[in-house]
């Protein structure tokens, strides 16, 4: 039995063997208070805070043998670790703290991105790793290939994409567009007096479900697509909009109120054209095949 | 690639022996005088034998509005105009990133914008023939970084792209069986938008 279970942690062991030894990393650079910094890391994490002061602290591992490249002046400098071997790099844990206004562009491989208290722009990019921003930063871009992408908060400016990853949001934006391929999207503002409303947004998947629950502007322009998601849109009961909701070969079901969806085209899929209290916003519903339910948010 | 998804070479070949078809062709020698036979015998007395050029002003003022040659040629210089501002919007999406956001250009013209997209499948054909060749563009140049990404990635990336192209294809057929469906039209743009997109993400990652 106790054999067994050295044996156990010995195969477990070998397992964890290839990483090597970890170099601790501590430097510090200049950088104005909107300056540009530019960091990639391809496996391990990237997590970067924002704080008050004009200058760019790290703090970090990584293993033995990898190099670490930090260096530009105060308008804009580069952080990357150069790996000892590229063909299998080892992971990196890289921790910076940035001016709270600077303009941060980070790209990894399969390493995770977290991003808090930056007010201003944001490039995130990673292939496999998951991407987790909190705050308000001015502009958000994240783009996963099959990574999750989280952000919490209310970005002025939105794009988020992933091929097979999931996408929630927690928060809102004025404008956003966020799409996936197969990976499913999460938006979630309620209660709006805290989380916000949105004024421009397009969501989009292929085969993803959608779900929607949060408040819109009166005057907003909100377009939801699919090929075949599930769609839940959840908005207030009492929200002034027009909708026009079209699923080619699928079903719609409305809870916000008493209109009902008409047979489509040629006696196919639904339609349901509606305006909900006084109108004003407009949303555009489309599915192929996917089932919309239309609800009041919660 | 495997069944599900779309043999754009096959697509491409047809697009290219159809634009090498003639754009017009000789009548046959006797068709002149077998026009005339029948528009002899149909009667005509304000007509005379001779005065060709009064028949064919007064066959213009038949021929309908949108049949003239002016209102054609405008058709399909907006056709042009159409296909080439959604091929602009399909590339460069994601092209001067800076510029786009300042601008705060809409953020899905074609969604929104439905008036100006094509009208029917023969119209959207033009546009989607641009789609393809982004892609194969964007596939050839991704073929050629393949290797600075990892095998996981590669099948990810695939699986991505069947999932599109079975949307594509469902579209499509369902467009084929009703060709002036706009919301068809605009899912089928949708979907092509997505595959430009994710390609041109995927390459411009490889990159680095």
């Amino acid at each position: 039995m106790i054999r067994s279970a050295l044996l156990g942690v010995v195969l477990l062991s070998t397992l964890v063997a290839p990483t090597r030894a970890q170099v601790k990393v501590e430097r510090g650079l200049k950088l104005d208070a909107d300056g540009s910094i530019r960091i990639t890391n391809l496996v391990g994490s990237v997590h970067v805070t924002g704080w008050d002061r004009d200058s760019v602290s790290l703090h970090g591992s990584l293993p033995k043998g990898d190099k670490l490249f930090m260096g530009g002046g105060p308008r804009g400098m580069k952080l990357f670790i150069e790996p000892l071997n590229d063909r299998n790099p080892q992971p990196s844990r890289l921790d910076v703290m940035v001016p709270a206004g600077a303009k941060v562009l980070v790209k990894t491989a399969t390493a995770e991105i977290e991003v808090s208290g930056v007010t201003g722009e944001l490039d995130l990019y990673v292939v496999g790793g998951k991407i987790r921003v909190s705050g308000k930063p001015a502009e958000l871009n994240a783009e996963a290939i099959d990574g999750d992408i989280e952000v919490n908060g209310k970005p002025g400016w939105l794009r988020a994409k992933s091929a097979s990853g999931n996408v929630t949001l927690n928060g809102s934006s004025p404008d956003a567009s966020i799409s996936t391929v197969s990976g499913g999207i999460t938006v979630n503002a309620m209660p709006a007096e805290n989380r916000g409303k949105f004024e421009r947004a397009k969501i989009e998947t292929v085969t993803g479900a959608i779900q929607f629950n949060a408040d819109i502007e009166k005057g907003a322009a909100i377009d939801f697509d699919t090929h075949s998601g599930v769609m839940e849109i959840a908005i207030p009961r009492l929200t002034g909009a027009d909708f026009e909701i079209a699923s080619i070969a699928g079903t719609i079901s409305n809870e916000l109120n008493y209109s009902r969806p008409v047979k489509g085209r040629y006696g196919r899929g639904s339609e349901l054209v509606m305006t909900n209290s006084s109108g004003g916003a407009r949303v555009a519903i489309r599915s192929f095949k996917g089932p919309v339910t239309l609800r009041i948010a919660k | 690639m495997t069944d599900d998804t779309i043999d754009e070479g096959k697509l491409r070949d047809l697009m290219n022996e159809v634009a090498a078809l003639p754009t017009s062709i000789e009548p046959p020698a006797d068709a002149w005088a077998k026009i005339r036979a029948e528009i002899e015998a149909s009667g005509n007395p304000d007509r005379g034998d001779t005065d060709d050029i009064d028949l064919l002003s007064k066959r213009r003022h038949r021929i309908a509005f949108w049949q003239r040659p002016i209102f054609l040629a405008a058709a399909a210089l907006l056709l042009v105009a159409g296909s080439s501002a959604l091929t602009a919007i399909a590339i460069g999406r994601r092209g001067a990133s800076t510029s786009r956001r300042a601008a705060q250009a809409p953020i899905a013209p074609f969604a929104t914008d439905s008036n100006n997209g094509p009208a029917s499948l023969a119209q959207f054909t033009v546009v989607e023939s641009d789609y393809l060749r982004a892609v194969n563009d964007l596939s050839a140049t991704l073929e050629s970084e393949r290797g600075s990404l990892s095998p996981e990635t590669i099948a990810k990336l695939r699986e991505s792209i069947q999932v599109i192209d079975a949307a594509i294809l469902e579209a499509r057929n369902a467009l084929a069986a009703d060709p002036a469906n706009k919301t068809l039209i605009r899912m089928l743009a949708n979907s092509y938008e997505q595959k430009v997109d994710l390609l041109k993400r995927t390459t411009e990652m490889a990159r680095g």
